[in-house]
């Protein structure tokens, strides 16, 4: 291992270590930070950044150490390394930017003493004497990351400083231009001014959501706005940009990028001439600009294979060429329940041959290795993490570790976690948004759009009625498909009735499945004991209550005879051979009973994280297509059960069912947008 | 008769531990050959730093007043102490005038595997350009810090005109005799300034300072404090944290090693500590200094070496003995002999 150090435990030096670190490591080197230096007050960014590369050290294990901002060493950091006890045999480089001979020898000597041993030196005046900006305490290691040619739509990573957000027009116009694909990065206070006006970039994102090196990504123009000289992490970026043969423009104040001999173009200052000036200048000569930019000395300087000959690095052996065939991954992102999953699972049952994996919740993780597929599981929150984030911190990591660069990644879930948006943005994965039509008033709102611009595609499969399905957002990256549904299950009701006669000894002459939840978003037990207590009457009557890893179950339900309760991944076996299935509203559960033409009762469920299932229930029931009960309306319910056993109510419901006209399922069309060769 | 000389020290006052209690030492001597200056520069290297308190008494014991920052220092000979305090400028703002410049090197010009110690050639640079002087010498303070020297102009040369002193500008070492214990226990102690050049390796440290030892008291372990919890046999405490008398009566052995990466120039706590009365080990470089006084050693050898000090109490005493005699070499009447010699000879010259 090789541990990257800076000489002061400063909150700047400790970004500067993760940028130096993320790029030799993206190098192939194994370069790590020692976690005894983990800031306090760290922003939950930082962490995400950081967590790959940390490591609790033991000295015997380092092959190698390199310091950086050497020019002024602490004595906590001396102290550390002389703890640590570093191998006789593992070399100390030693890097900085050193104004004066007697600095070099200070730097050196104080290093040495608790060492016991002299530092290899690189002096910074002399290896990298124009830095992009001053004061940057990591070297530039430019990272060459390998283009696509010169794609027909180019990347532009538009830098905006806060007050760009009141030049709202300019950036309105920017974000039409047809020639380009805009990515808009801004602090985090412009972002909400912008929402405020109502417009959101596409493409949005706040600086510090930049992972610290860039994968296997990179935009294909960067444009620089500011004041003065930008953020190590843009700095950084630039010369990744440069040594890729990529156009940087600098259009800050003080223009304090191009004022060097960094081949950066010069750019307008003002936001409303950019488009001109991009249409005019740049676009046309990307291609020549970018060659210029690659061969000039100053990249040759400031590469990465440049500061790795200079610490003394052997060059990785060129990574084998990954020929394997680029997988789609779906992750689905199921608290308890499983209907993201199940959807997914229904879409990835159309799919060719792509090859095709999931990253799930462990609810949903059997279900999907019965279908048989590979499943990554995740982590899901607790109360006992110490952080609210801190399971989505392990996600990440395991993603990091699933995901390859031609993997395609498809979402089905309502927020776009911070795992997620990482992985998209570290591997440049193009990746597709499986989300929902049908929203709660309120919810869709600028921070539900704001992580859209990740995703090439998004695709609704719509709800079976018009008036669910919102428009949520506009484009052509949108795309909308028919219901999302299961096969009606190919086993007769007589069948499945059999079968369950035998499973629990006792003849089933009357079937009732109940499937309200998992106890999560709302208490179910009432109606579930009301239920049990009503059919108990009823002479061979089963009524299964079908729950799933994870949910809550009320110990006295065990205590009725016509009451079982089981797990199933099967649901739609059971409900098809019922006489009646009392269920949530999901979109699942929903477009079953629409499609396999079941007798059902809704009783809703609602929390501010769902869809509205109320409408969705009563958009069915005030069709008749099916019964609507509010959760609060015990007595109704227990009327509304009998009616449909007993009061023709049932037949009445499957007549109607086979008579209404719904949409095309969409499965097999959400499978083709997913796999299509080009998303553009 | 001729008129007695006058002597002139040029110093940054403000250096702490070994140069400014050799030169407080060295004004006494000095004083009783004439009339003599301190002319204090204010460099870079100690900025905001006050006045070194040993040096302090003796300036106040002497009635003498540091020249602050005034332009011309003229006398017979200049005594510029410790040239590495202009290592973090580059000119020194003064105008010396004599016939012999005496520039004392306190630090030693290269380290062990021959790194430059500090930028001496810009320090040295800056002297000869602020001086106009007869002859111009460095002065080694011990055979040691003289093969530094020698090893620093293998790769490097004096500026035109200067010369390397025959002799050794040591530092004095009048400290009073205290007589060895009659009955050494395994007691060990080290002191110094808290510098992580002035410490070994954790590991050298582990070796010098063992468990099985009845005490093992480290004065001036500033940075050596976060040990203190997988070392409970250690007793750590702060530089300036005990008198030095209390110290060296808990130990009854100094065991001295510092960083492999650095050398005293002199070894003037290893004088303290022989004066004190102790059996001093350090490394062969630093122990040559005082002949065999102190016991040349590897870290390893220090439990054998305590062991049978321990065993043999007059040969304790024995080496007590021997140190403290190698203490007399260093006394302030050999440094006046010294002193007046380089007192004749400039004033040769100028005859001459």
């Amino acid at each position: 291992m090789i541990l990257i150090e800076a000489g002061e435990q400063s909150a700047e030096a400790f970004e500067a270590k993760m940028l130096f670190v993320a790029r030799l490591a993206a190098r192939g080197h194994p370069a790590v930070l020692d976690d005894h230096w983990l800031p306090e007050g760290l922003q939950r960014t930082q962490r995400y950044d950081a967590a790959p590369y940390l490591r609790q050290l033991a000295g015997s294990e380092l092959d190698r150490v390199i310091l950086i901002g050497g020019e002024v060493i602490a004595d906590e950091t001396l102290q550390r390394l002389r703890q640590i006890g570093l191998p006789a045999a593992a070399p100390v480089v030693l890097i900085g930017r050193f104004e004066s001979r007697q600095g070099r020898i200070s730097a050196q000597s104080r290093l040495a003493y608790v060492l016991g041993r002299e530092p290899e030196i690189v002096d910074l005046t002399e290896a990298q004497p124009a830095p992009l900006i001053r004061g940057q305490i990591a070297p530039s290691a430019g990272l060459t990351v390998p283009g696509t040619g010169a794609p027909a739509t180019p990347d532009v990573r538009l830098f905006l400083p806060e007050a760009a957000a009141e030049d709202a027009t300019a950036l309105m116009a920017l974000d039409q231009m047809p020639e380009m694909r805009l990515q808009v990065v801004l602090p985090r206070r412009a972002r909400e001014h912008l929402q405020l006006l109502r417009h959101i970039p596409a493409r949005l994102l706040g600086l510090a959501e930049l992972p610290p090196a860039p994968g296997a990504h990179l935009p294909d123009i960067a444009v620089i706005f500011g004041k003065d000289a930008p953020p190590g992490r843009v700095a950084a970026l630039a010369a990744d940009m440069i040594a890729s043969g990529r156009a940087v423009i600098d259009c800050t104040e003080s223009y304090v990028l191009c004022g060097g001999t960094a081949p950066v173009l010069r750019g307008p200052r003002l936001l409303a001439a950019l488009p001109d000036y991009l249409r005019r200048t740049v676009l046309p000569n990307r291609a020549d600009i970018g060659r210029q930019m690659a061969a000039s000395s100053w990249a040759e300087a400031h590469r990465v294979d440049a500061i790795e000959r200079l610490a003394g690095l052997e060059a990785p052996a060129a990574a084998v060429q990954d020929t394997r065939p680029g997988r789609t991954i779906f992750l689905p992102t199921n608290g308890n329940g499983l209907g993201h999953a199940r959807r997914c699972l229904l879409v990835a049952s159309e799919f060719p041959a792509t090859p095709v994996a999931f990253a799930a919740f462990p609810s949903c993780v059997p279900m999907i290795r019965a279908a048989g597929h590979d499943c990554l599981p995740l982590v899901p929150k607790s109360a006992v993490h110490g952080a609210e984030h801190a399971n989505d911190l392990v996600n990440y990591m395991r993603l990091r570790r699933l995901l390859r660069p031609r993997d395609r990644l498809v979402f089905d879930g309502g927020f776009v976690f911070d795992s997620i948006q990482r992985v998209i943005l570290e591997e440049g994965l193009e990746a597709a948004w499986l989300r929902r039509g049908l929203w709660q008033a309120g919810q869709i709102n600028a921070e539900s759009l704001y992580r859209e611009g990740l995703f090439r595609r998004v695709i609704v499969p719509e709800e079976a009625f018009a008036e669910l399905n919102a428009e949520m957002s506009f484009g052509s990256h949108v795309h909308h498909v028919g219901p999302v549904v299961g096969p009606h299950p190919e086993a007769t009701p007589a069948a499945v009735r059999a079968e369950l006669a035998a499973r629990f000894g006792q003849e089933v002459r009357e079937l009732v499945v109940t499937m309200l939840g998992g106890g999560v978003a709302a208490d179910r037990t009432a109606h579930l004991q009301m239920l049990a207590a009503l059919l108990e009457r009823r002479e061979k009557c089963l009524h299964l209550v079908l729950t799933w890893p994870g949910a809550t179950v009320a110990p006295a339900l065990y205590g009725w005879k016509n009451t079982r309760v089981c797990q199933s991944r099967a649901a739609e076996r059971f409900a098809a051979a019922a006489d009646l299935s009392v269920t949530a509203a999901g979109y699942n559960s929903f477009h079953e009973v629409l499609y396999h033409r079941l007798p059902a009762i809704f009783v809703p469920q609602m929390a501010g994280f769902m869809d509205d299932q109320e409408r969705r229930a009563r958009a069915a029931s005030d069709r008749g297509l099916a019964l609507t009960v509010r959760p609060g309306e015990m007595l109704l319910l227990e009327r509304e059960v009998l009616s449909v056993l007993d009061g023709g109510q049932g037949a009445a419901l499957r007549k109607a069912l086979a008579d209404a006209r719904l949409p095309a399922p969409g499965n097999r069309r959400a499978a083709e947008l997913i796999s299509a060769e080009d998303w553009s | 008769m001729p008129p007695p000389p006058r002597i002139a020290y040029v110093i940054d006052p403000r250096f702490s531990g070994g140069t400014s209690a050799a030169v407080a030492a060295e004004l006494k001597v000095a004083r009783s050959f004439g009339q003599v200056e301190v002319h204090a520069i204010e460099s870079r290297m100690f900025h905001g730093r006050r006045l070194a308190p040993a040096l302090d008494k003796v300036l106040d014991d002497l009635g003498l007043t540091p020249i602050w920052d005034e332009g011309t220092v003229a006398a017979d000979i200049v005594v510029l102490h410790n040239p590495s305090f202009l290592k973090f400028q580059e000119r020194m703002d003064r105008c010396i005038l004599c016939r012999e410049l005496v520039v004392v090197t306190h630090e030693n010009f290269v380290r062990p595997g021959g790194a430059e110690g500090f930028d001496v050639a810009s320090c040295l640079r800056q002297i000869d350009a602020a001086t106009l002087a007869l002859r111009k010498v460095i002065a080694p303070i011990s055979p040691a810090n003289r093969a530094t020297v020698a090893a620093w102009q293998e790769g490097a040369r004096l500026p035109g005109g200067w010369a390397v002193l025959d002799d050794d500008w040591f530092n004095i070492c009048d400290f009073p005799l205290a007589p060895p214990t009659r009955s050494p226990a395994d007691r060990r102690g080290r002191h110094s300034r808290p510098g992580f050049e002035k410490f070994p390796p954790l590991d050298i440290l582990d070796a010098c300072f063992p468990a099985q030892a009845a005490a093992n008291v480290i004065l001036g372990a500033d940075s050596l404090m976060e040990a203190a919890g997988s070392h409970p046999h250690w007793k750590l405490l702060p530089f300036g944290g005990l008198d030095l008398p209390r110290y060296f009566e808990m130990v009854d052995f100094m065991v001295y090693f510092t960083s492999p990466a650095w050398r005293e120039s002199f070894g003037r706590v290893l004088a303290e500590a022989l004066a004190a009365g102790k059996v001093v080990i350090s490394d062969p470089d630093t122990a040559a200094t005082f002949g065999g006084g102190v016991i040349a050693a590897h870290p390893a050898d220090v439990d054998a070496i305590v062991a049978r000090h321990v065993a043999e109490p007059a040969l304790y005493r024995a080496q007590v003995a021997a140190g403290q005699t190698a203490l007399a070499r260093y006394s302030a009447e050999r440094f006046a002999g010294m002193f007046a010699a380089r007192l004749d000879a400039a004033r040769g010259w100028a005859a001459a």
